[in-house]
Parts: structure tokens; sequence; C-alpha cells
């Protein structure tokens, strides 16, 4: 059976109404209004096993949220399903709602990322707000390794992600969060206004597994304090679901360490309920934190699928 | 400042008497073991004077408030209604909530602990029905809840239970700072002066939120209590 909250139309028009977090940033943008045509992007993508690999057996979309045709180019698990998500305009602007809704049928598999970093520009009225759902059947694995996310200055985004995971599927799912555009002006840095990001997570009977939500805002909340992000810039966020064997394996291939000098620390936990790993980095530089979140990655699919990463694309 | 008229209208000498017994960082309930990611902080160099010390205090106390003094302030209000079915989803949003291992040994345990020698001080059915649910694994017990329910049955006020929940988080780390690191309990005592200055707003903030509300973001420390569970040297247990 379906979990309730995917039988619901998208609450993507509704979320950023109702987090008190949000209470003051209802005001309509001079420009199009929130959630007008062209600012409404969604994207259901439905993966299903067929002859032996994973095709693209659903694509719904709207501008100017949209994936490209599937490829299949990694040699090392030629069945698994590789998708690019796009949205057209580019950045993520004020008013914006982006709702992803990706299911995997049992048995398929499927590796969704997007084709650059997500940039939400500065705002001056409302917020953009996305939503994410991910349903995964028994055996079903997806990995979802969007590029970083830079919230220039001003910027007010509130993001929630609901997955339901059958017991024996694995989710793989990571958050790169900038600190702002680097290396641009000084009051880019920690610069956003507001920054909601939720992600909860359920087996199919809709009994909880995990919730987190980070609210980071750094004009109530100070972000440059040991605890917080001290010294470091980039945060790197990385949610494994997987079955516990699996798991613990997983958990004592994963080191912890904290290296000033060098700026970076990372560190590995077992997520409440037997839900998976969670795995947390952070540094001074986003290209550091990647290498990171692409090592847990490597970790996960050998683990789970018995296979390796692909080398990656030098220009990525 | 401490508004005097807040003072005046306040509590009896008794219920004041319970608020320092309760809030005392000897009651027993195990809190002296854990350092709440002080020791791992301190060993990477993260820690390593009095304003770091402070700063990881500060950063601990408002985690403390946007997440679980909420669930807290939930538990004192639906125990004071007597309603069993609440407390055990506010218990299961606190505990899915706690991404580190550590951290759910540490309200489960401080949790049990809390309830079991409060059933031996106070006789009341709901508190008794609540060391229950425990026993039988109904629900896994973490320390917020055992708080605002200890508090609601005893007819003490919900900022009294906040103010004791959040004393206990600097006392906490302010114990283990005293064992850990070179600091003078001068210097510790400022710090929770300090610390303690800012309550009254963290109360306020917290107290107008609803549960779905509690959210945090300490990424340095989440990587320290990690760090902490792997670790080689430990003295304390988080």
């Amino acid at each position: 059976m379906m979990p309730a909250w995917q039988a619901l139309p998208s609450d993507v028009h509704t979320i950023g109404a109702t987090a008190p977090e949000f209470a003051s940033f209802q005001d309509e943008p001079q420009q199009m209004r929130s959630g007008a045509v062209g600012k409404s992007g969604y994207l259901r993508l439905g993966f299903e096993q067929r002859n032996g690999r994973t095709i693209l057996a659903e694509n719904d979309r709207r501008i100017p949220y949209m994936a490209q045709r599937v490829i299949y180019c990694d040699e090392a698990m030629p069945e698994l399903a590789h998708v690019f998500v796009i949205t057209t305009t580019g950045c993520v602007l004020q008013g914006d709602r982006l709702a992803l809704d990706v299911s995997v049928a049992a048995g398929a598999c499927a590796h969704v990322t997007t084709q650059s970093a997500t940039k939400i520009h500065s705002m001056d009225a409302n917020y953009a707000a996305q939503t994410q759902r991910f349903s995964l059947a028994e055996g079903a694995y997806l990995e979802f390794l969007p590029d970083p996310l830079i919230p220039h200055r001003a910027a007010r985004f509130i993001s929630d992600t609901q997955v339901s995971v059958a017991h024996s599927a694995t989710f793989l799912m990571a958050d790169i969060i900038q600190p702002g555009r680097m290396h641009h002006r000084d009051d880019e840095w920690f610069g956003a206004t507001l920054l909601s990001i939720a992600t909860s997570a359920y087996r199919p009977d809709e009994s909880l597994l995990f919730t987190e939500k980070l609210v980071i805002k750094p004009g109530q909340y100070a972000l440059r304090r040991a605890g917080v992000m001290g010294s470091f810039d980039v945060f790197g966020n990385v949610m494994l679901c997987t079955p516990p064997d699996k798991a613990e394996s997983i958990y004592e291939k994963v080191g912890n360490s904290i290296d000033l000098v060098n700026g970076l620390a990372f560190g590995v936990s077992r997520m409440p309920n037997g839900a998976g790993l969670i795995f947390k980095v952070a540094g001074r530089e986003t290209e550091a934190v990647k290498t990171k979140v692409r090592e847990f990655a490597g970790i996960v699919r050998k683990e789970v699928t018995g296979r390796d990463l692909r080398p990656k694309f030098f220009w990525r | 400042m401490i508004n005097l008229n807040q003072m005046e209208s306040g509590l009896s000498a008794v219920a004041l008497m319970r608020l320092l017994q309760f809030g005392d960082s000897t009651f027993p309930i195990g809190g002296f073991s854990f350092s709440c990611g002080l020791e791992s902080a301190i060993q990477t160099k993260l820690v390593r004077c009095i304003d770091t010390l402070r700063e990881f205090v500060l950063t601990a106390v408002e985690q403390s408030a946007r997440g679980d003094a909420i669930a807290m302030l939930c538990a004192h209000q639906a125990a004071t209604l007597a309603d069993i079915d609440q407390l055990l989803t506010i218990d299961r949003h606190v505990h899915a909530r706690k991404m580190s291992e550590e951290a759910r040994t540490m309200t489960t345990r401080m949790g049990r602990k809390f309830v079991e020698l409060n059933c031996e001080l106070i006789k009341n059915d709901l508190l008794a029905q609540w060391r229950n649910c425990i026993e039988t694994s109904a629900t896994p017990g973490c320390f917020p809840v055992a708080l605002g329910i200890t508090f609601a049955v005893q007819r003490l006020p919900a900022r009294t239970a906040f103010v004791v929940h959040q004393y206990g988080v600097t006392a906490t780390i302010l114990s283990a700072a005293l064992r850990l690191l070179k600091v003078s309990h001068v210097d510790t005592q400022k710090v929770l002066y300090e610390v303690n200055e800012l309550s009254e707003d963290a109360f306020l903030e917290a107290s107008n939120a609803h549960l779905s509300d509690m959210a945090g973001f300490s990424p340095e420390t989440d990587i320290l209590l990690a760090y902490h569970t792997k670790a080689h040297v430990r003295l304390f247990m988080s």
C-alpha cells in the first residue's frame, strides 16, 4: 500500500505558508507571483526493472523541472539508470516551487543527479520551496546525489523531503551546502537569510524511522561558533537507508576524523530505528567535501551491490 | 536581568526546593558520565580555552532550546492533560530526531533513571504508567519527556521545567570541562552565569513552538559525537 503522503498532491505550495520560520516572508514578489506557471516545477520519475535493466517507466514533468533521457553509462553497473534532472531556469528564484517525486519499483536501481549546482538567488520578497518524495520498494536501490546547494546572500529556502523505504531497499541521499558563492564577497559568506531543510523517512507501513530538520538562520543563530560550523565553511549531509547487515559493514569501513590543519572533519553514526547510517562532513573547500561524500558513496555501492563506483568524470 | 515582578508572583518555598533538587547536577541520573561531545572537542582541539568552551556551551544550550526543550514543554502540557497517547507520540519524535547513537544512549538512559527515581519520591499514576511503558519497551523513554511529566504531575509550571532542562545541559558540559580542560571554577561559573542570562527569550520562543518545529543545526557537534563513538581513549560516555 502506498503511504498516505504519496496519494496527496504535492504540498509544495503550502509548506512555506505553514512553517513558522517563514511567517515573515509571505509577501508576493513584484515580478511573477509565487508558484505561477513557469515557477511551479513538477517532476515525477518512476523507475522499473525491465529485461535485466532499469528503465524510466514514468516521466511526468512541468517546467521548469525536467529530466534528460536515461543513460546507461556505468560499465561496472550497466543496468543502472542514470538520470540528470534539470531546472531550465538555471537557478531558483523567489516564489519558485519545485516538486520532485521519485519512485523505484522492486529490484530496480537508479542514480539521479543534477547537471550543476542548485543556486538559490537573493530575495526581497517571498521564498523558494522544494518538496522531494522518494518511494523505494523491496530490493530497490537509489543514489540521489545532486550537486551542491549554493544559497546566495538573502536567500530564503524551504525544503521538505519524505522517504518511504522498504526493509530491503537502499536509499542514499547527499546534501552539500555551501556558505554562499565562495570567494565572492564578504557578506555572501553565510549570508542566506533562512534555510530550512527537513528530511523524514518511514517504512511502507508509515512507521517513522527518523526525522531531521536543519534550520540555518545566521542572523539569529551564529554559525561561526564551536559546535556549529566553527572554522568550517561547507557542510555535507549524507543519509543512507539500508538493511542493518549492510549498514554495519559500511559503518566498519568508514572512518571518522577531525583535522583542523587541513580543514576537514567527518563522522558516521547509526540512525535511530535501524534506519541506516548518517555521514556528516564539514570542510573549508567544496571539492574536499564532495570527494569525501563520493568516497562514502563508493563504499555504499560496493557493499550493497558488489560493484565499484565509476571513475569520476573529469569535468565534474 | 531578573524581573522582580515575576519573582514575587512566583512559587512556594516547597516548589522552589523541588526545583533545586531536580535541577541539581548531583541528582543521580548519570549526567556526570556524559560530556555531550566535549571530550572529543578537546581531544581534537576544537575546544581549547575558555572562549571556545563558552561557544561550545552556547551551541549546546541553543540546540537544546530549539529541540529537546520544545518536546519537554509539549510533554509537560500533555502530562497536565494526562494524555498518554500524546506522550508516546512526543517520545517517538524525540527519539527519531536523535541521529547520533550516543545522544540516544544519553537521553534514554537519563530518562529511564529519572522516571525510576521519581517513582520512588512521588506517588502518581501517570508517572507509574510511564515507567511501565519504558520497562515494557512500549516507548524509548527520552529524558525531556520524563522531565516534562515529572514536573507536570507535581504541578510545577512549564517555565521551571524549562529552567531545569537547560541548566542540566550547561551543568553537564561545564562539570565535564572541569575534568577535561585547564579551566578554573571561576571561569566555568562565569560561563554559567553568562549563558543563563539568555534563558527567558529562549523559553518564550520554545513555549510558542509546536512539536514539529523542533530543529537545529550543529554539524561540528554531530561529527564530534560520531568521532567519540569510535575513539580509542574515552573517559565519558559521549
